[in-house]
């Protein structure tokens, strides 16, 4: 289906709503996981830096995100047994998963590529 | 498990991860669990989560949900034959680090033994 003209200003409307569903999940998690759930949400939106270019593989990343603490809720496990010791290197680990279209890519390309031309080229 | 513990099993847990699964389907915390029983005993359940996600990403294992009798379905990985390839690779890999820094160490306790 072809998105509609106003999508192109305002963004996907399936995202938008993608984006209401995970929000409500989150929202009915029992604590303390809906705290640390969010905790987490917003050092990703800080930290992340992966929507820019695919919304679909940051809904994936969210949807994820949002099964593990239903999990975590309905068995009890303790939020210690979820993130361990370190609760920064778990959100690093969990959203490298994801880390295929991160905006930092680019510039990794760029710079893989200006290298590789360079090869051969230099005088000996 | 120290520090260093952690940061050399960064590199090896998605082969090890896919060395159990080897052995037999699992969902996240199965994994976690059969991880302990070998030792990794302060392994975060959040970790091989996480590890699961990326190696499916990666196209090394296929994901079944299957309904559990409470709350939502449970996801059940299956190492593919791509997840197959990549754990032979790894176990290569491991082979070779595991010989050559065993050699490595003979011959400095060797080369401190002559020179006391």
């Amino acid at each position: 289906m072809a998105a509609k003209w106003y999508e192109l200003i305002t963004g996907s409307l399936d995202d938008k709503k993608a984006y209401r569903q995970y929000k409500a999940r989150i929202a009915a998690l029992p604590e303390p996981y809906g705290t640390a759930a969010k905790a987490f949400e917003r050092y990703f939106m800080y930290n992340g830096g992966i929507t820019d270019g695919d919304s679909a593989v940051m809904i994936t990343m969210l949807n994820d995100f949002a099964d593990l603490w239903e999990r975590a809720a309905v068995d009890g496990t303790p939020i210690e047994d979820i993130v361990g010791d370190d609760p920064v290197e778990f959100a690093e680990a969990f959203a490298a998963a994801y880390a295929g279209k991160r905006w930092i890519d680019k510039e990794r390309n760029r710079l893989t590529e200006t290298i590789q031309n360079l090869e051969g080229k230099e005088e000996r | 498990m120290g520090k260093q513990t952690t940061e050399m099993l960064k590199g090896t847990l998605e082969g090890i991860v896919l060395a159990i699964l080897a052995v037999q389907p699992a969902y996240g915390y199965e994994i976690t669990a059969r991880l302990r029983d070998q030792g990794f005993s302060d392994i975060a359940e959040g970790t091989v989560y996480a590890l699961l996600v990326r190696i499916e990403q990666r196209g090394f294992v296929d994901v079944e949900k299957v309904p559990s009798e409470k709350g939502p379905p449970r996801k059940v990985y299956t190492i593919n034959a791509q997840g197959g390839a990549y754990l032979e690779e790894f176990w290569r890999t491991w082979s070779f680090l595991a010989e050559r820094i065993e050699q490595l160490h003979h011959r400095i306790e060797r080369t401190n033994e002559e020179g006391e």
